[in-house]
């Protein structure tokens, strides 16, 4: 467990520091490095869950005792181990070593390598650390690290504007889904007086406390899924997902097409037993995941190209995963997201390469292939086609919504109260007695 | 070991010796090299009294009070002094270190080491009516560097507003130390008025505005070297909290909270770097004297450790904005600069601390807010709920200012004739700073244990006078 934690975390503070220094390291020892810390990783957690599976044990917690102060209170380190966080993390470590391996390639000699790899390795040193968290601590360390490091990713070709503007856009429903889940870390804590994800999730262990019900578990779940619904890009913060696709394929595949996107279906997955706990929390759920299947399904056929098709068409699948979790249907789930999270790395992957393909393809054939779409079309009526393919151009008009209800309130207010600062300024100098405005005018060098 | 004795003379003469030599014809930077190495050796000095002064020593004693449970030490090192010594030298330190050379001189050089001889004897006494003497000379320091005309309108805002943070404290500790005043009503409006002085200069609302004009039109070097040590936090530990009664410090507390959400919100849209930098600062000593305010072990440690965090990562993030400026000149947020791939190391490090100021995990930052919220939630439920947005808004407003000063356009080939690279010194600095910072990050017990000490000693003094304070109640009859 520890080499499976411990890798990533190593890799990403030894990239850290040289970085730091000034002094990065050649791209083949990066590109090592990478490649080790990732394969031992993937293996340690291979490993530890061919024993889990063989060992039939229950869900347990390996505990580290306190990391940020012997007295009462602050952080556990703590890690929940059970088969679906071991195979999450086995996952995530497998298809970060196939990612680090084209990275490496995909990457050569681009200016940002060593920057690419260092974010990398804090990702995926986040990704294990949200597969396995067993307190709130420990899951929000890995959630703010995820989302960083994929902010950061989207502006990796940071000398052009766009992709930082996208970026600032990304890190800011990021900031909502933070929020989300700080607060029910608080409100957990509040509540049952702990940290515990044992606690938050459900445990047979009748020492750990009471499992949370009535309006608690409703308030948690809720703030949960508004915290999936911000990572995941479900419905209404879908509009940050095309704009993620400024960062370099590699990490496009990695973050929107397998892992980071199924963070949040993970999570949900993970917090079933509290979602059990609240109707409401389930059904605000289920909503959302159908909502953004729908939307998304119409949306990816009207994009132009291919990595926002295939990032919408990924939306479509979450939005199902989350419908099958509030439903109840967790192996199903989970089945779906693991080999979801495969087969759309591999066309993240080959998005470079699809028109070369088409091309080898119709030669092969020896003429254009024919369009293979038309029959959900054909559903649509006349009259609304236009109309929905206008909604589904501007992607449900989501930035466009956001913007005015949220973004430019808040601008002219800011704008105001700074306004009423430069007036308080001149108000109280105006105002004051003069011995005191006068201090300041015998001040010597 | 240090003898405590030997350790505070160090720190004391050290600032002292530079203001001395400062009036010597030396070549600027020879001077600054010396104050430099001062600096180093202070800092080394007073880690090493951190480390071994475990213990409350009183050096030299105050006048005690009839009825009061111990006199206010003139002299002493304690939990609460022994992280803030260090911490007052690195700052200096940072100031002298990676002040860009067109800024420098020999009249700012003298300032900023008047200014730690100040906050160094400042954390080092809890005698009231020295701090009152202290305040006003760091009052006046500070007047001092924006003595010139371009900041006149500046310099009549601090007078104003710090004029009556002043006027406020000497009213306020001379109720607190006059002996007819003990247990009565005056002695509460006397600690209203210091803790009302201290908010003032914590830039809390509504007595915040000053803060981010002298930030955006102010000098911005003295600016960061009178704010970070946040010597109105100081005021409120050792004045305050073991006084004030709870509904005081609650008023306190909801101050300043809704400030940290004020600031915060404040710095995401500001076009100006140095205005965001103010509102920045606004919001983060805020978060420390919600801190403070509170009464749980864990919750006032927190604010402690917020307060060392805050200070270092905002006085780092400060002078990385004041090296741009000295190779870019003023900077507008709402245009992209770039300059990334020219400067790394100041790009990581801006981020790096800007990260620590919003508390990211694995940052210092971090390690306090967690102390903060978990200690007061359950008392004051709405402050971790204050400290979510706050958090989330400084991230998005560090984040917006990092790609606005680094990032989004590709430098021409004219201005690749410009060295705009960091010196080693300043590389050096920096570096240091973001691996101190980090490393503390992940291994925060040392330090947050000390801060437990500290938040303990704080409220056993706060019992102490709170009991003693109602026998001369009880004494002196209905």
């Amino acid at each position: 467990m520890l080499v499976g934690i411990g890798s990533p975390a190593l890799l990403l503070a030894v990239l850290g520091v040289f970085s730091m220094i000034n002094r990065p390291l050649r791209e083949q020892w990066t590109g090592r490095l990478a490649a080790g810390s990732m394969t031992m990783a993937s293996l340690a957690f291979v490993a530890a869950l061919v024993l889990y599976l063989t060992s039939s044990t229950d869900m347990f917690v390996l505990s580290y005792g306190s990391w940020l102060t012997s007295h009462e209170g602050g952080i556990a380190v703590e890690f929940l181990v059970d088969s679906l966080s071991l195979a999450f993390a086995a996952l995530s470590a497998a298809i970060a070593g196939v990612v680090a391996a084209f990275s490496n390639r995909y990457l050569h000699r681009e200016p940002g390598y060593n920057r690419y790899f260092v974010l990398f390795a804090m990702f995926v040193t986040g990704m294990i650390l949200v597969s396995l968290a067993g307190t709130v601590g420990v899951l929000f360390t890995g959630w703010e690290m995820v989302g960083l490091s994929s902010a950061l990713l989207v502006a990796f070709f940071h000398e052009r504007s766009a992709p930082v503007t996208n970026a600032i856009r990304v890190f800011s429903i990021y900031r909502i889904s933070d929020a989300a889940m700080l607060a029910a870390a608080v409100h957990l804590h509040h509540v049952a007086g702990s940290g515990s994800l044992a606690l938050l999730f459900g445990s047979a262990d009748p020492h750990v406390g009471t499992v949370l019900t009535g309006t608690d578990a409703t308030l948690i779940a809720t703030l949960l899924v508004v915290a999936v619904a911000g990572k995941s890009a479900l419905l209404p913060f879908s509009g940050w997902l095309p704009r993620a696709m400024e960062g370099p394929t590699p990490s496009s595949a990695v973050y929107y097409g397998s892992l980071s996107i199924h963070a949040g279906c993970f999570l949900l997955l993970r917090a079933a037993p509290l979602l059990e706990q609240s109707m409401v929390a389930r059904l605000l759920a289920g909503m959302i995941g159908l909502a953004t299947a729908l939307f998304s399904t119409v949306v990816t056929r009207v994009q132009s190209d291919v990595k926002s098709s295939l990032a919408y068409a990924s939306l479509t699948q979450v939005g199902i995963i989350v419908v099958e979790i509030a439903l109840g249907l967790h192996t199903l789930a989970f089945v779906h997201l693991t080999g979801h999270a495969c087969f759309r790395l591999l066309q993240f992957l080959s998005a470079p390469n699809v028109l070369h393909d088409l091309h080898g393809l119709e030669a092969a054939v020896g003429e254009r292939l024919a369009s293979s779409s038309g029959y959900f079309e054909s559903l649509i009526p006349d009259a609304a086609r236009r109309r929905v393919y206008l909604f589904a151009l501007e992607r449900g008009f989501l930035d466009a919504i956001l913007d005015r209800l949220a973004v430019e309130p808040f601008h002219r207010v800011a704008r105001w109260c700074t306004r009423l600062d430069h007036f308080l300024c001149d108000f109280v100098v105006r105002a004051a007695p003069s011995i005191l405005v006068d201090a300041g005018e015998s001040g010597d060098d | 070991m240090i003898d405590s004795r030997v350790g505070i003379v160090a720190l004391v003469a050290l600032p002292a010796l530079v203001v001395a030599v400062s009036y010597i014809r030396l070549d600027v930077e020879r001077l600054r090299q010396y104050a430099v190495s001062s600096a180093i050796v202070m800092l080394l000095t007073a880690l090493a009294l951190a480390i071994t002064s475990n213990a409350r020593a009183v050096l030299v004693s105050g006048v005690v009070r009839d009825g009061a449970p111990q006199g206010e030490a003139l002299l002493r090192i304690d939990a609460l002094s022994s992280a803030l010594l260090p911490f007052a030298a690195g700052l200096w330190l940072l100031t002298v270190a990676v002040t860009p050379r067109g800024a420098l001189d020999r009249g700012g050089l003298r300032r900023t080491a008047l200014a730690t001889l100040v906050t160094v004897a400042s954390f080092l006494t809890e005698s009231a009516l020295l701090l009152l003497l202290l305040w006003i000379l760091s009052i006046w320091t500070f007047i001092a560097a924006l003595s010139d005309a371009r900041h006149r309108h500046q310099r009549r805002v601090v007078s104003v507003y710090l004029g009556l943070s002043a006027v406020l404290l000497a009213i306020g500790v001379a109720l607190l130390i006059m002996p007819m005043t003990m247990g009565t009503r005056l002695e509460v409006v006397g600690v209203w008025l210091v803790a009302l002085a201290a908010v003032i200069r914590a830039g809390i609302i509504p007595f915040h505005a000053w803060v981010p004009e002298v930030f955006d039109h102010g000098r911005l070097g003295p600016a960061i070297l009178f704010s970070a040590p946040q010597l109105g936090a100081y005021v409120t530990v050792v004045l305050v909290v073991p006084r004030a009664a709870p509904d005081l410090l609650r008023v306190l507390a909801v101050l300043a909270l809704a400030t940290a959400v004020y600031g915060a919100g404040l710095a995401l849209v500001q076009t100006s770097a140095r205005r965001a930098l103010g509102y920045l600062f606004v919001s983060q000593s805020s978060l420390v004297m919600a801190g403070l305010d509170c009464t749980s072990v864990s919750a006032l440690a927190g604010g402690l450790l917020l307060w060392l965090s805050a200070g270092i990562a905002f006085a780092g993030l400060a002078r990385c904005v004041l090296v741009l400026e000295a190779r870019r000149g003023r900077l507008d947020l709402s245009t992209h600069h770039g300059g990334y791939e020219r400067m790394p190391v100041l790009a990581t490090s801006f981020l790096a601390m800007g990260l620590a100021c919003t508390g990211f995990p694995g940052t210092l930052g971090f390690a306090g807010q967690e102390l903060l919220v978990d200690g007061a939630v359950e008392m004051f439920p709405v402050m971790g709920f204050a400290v979510v947005v706050a958090s989330a808004l400084t991230g998005l407003a560090v984040l917006r200012m990092y790609f606005a000063l680094f990032c989004g356009r590709r430098e021409t080939a004219l201005d690749a004739t410009i060295h705009l690279g960091l010196t080693r010194r300043e590389a050096w600095t920096f570096a240091s700073l973001v691996i101190a910072l980090v490393g503390m990050g992940v291994m925060p017990r040392p330090i947050a244990d000390s801060r437990f000490a500290a938040s303990e000693e704080i409220l056993r003094t706060r019992q102490g006078l709170i009991a003693s304070s109602a026998v001369t109640q009880q004494d002196a009859g209905p």
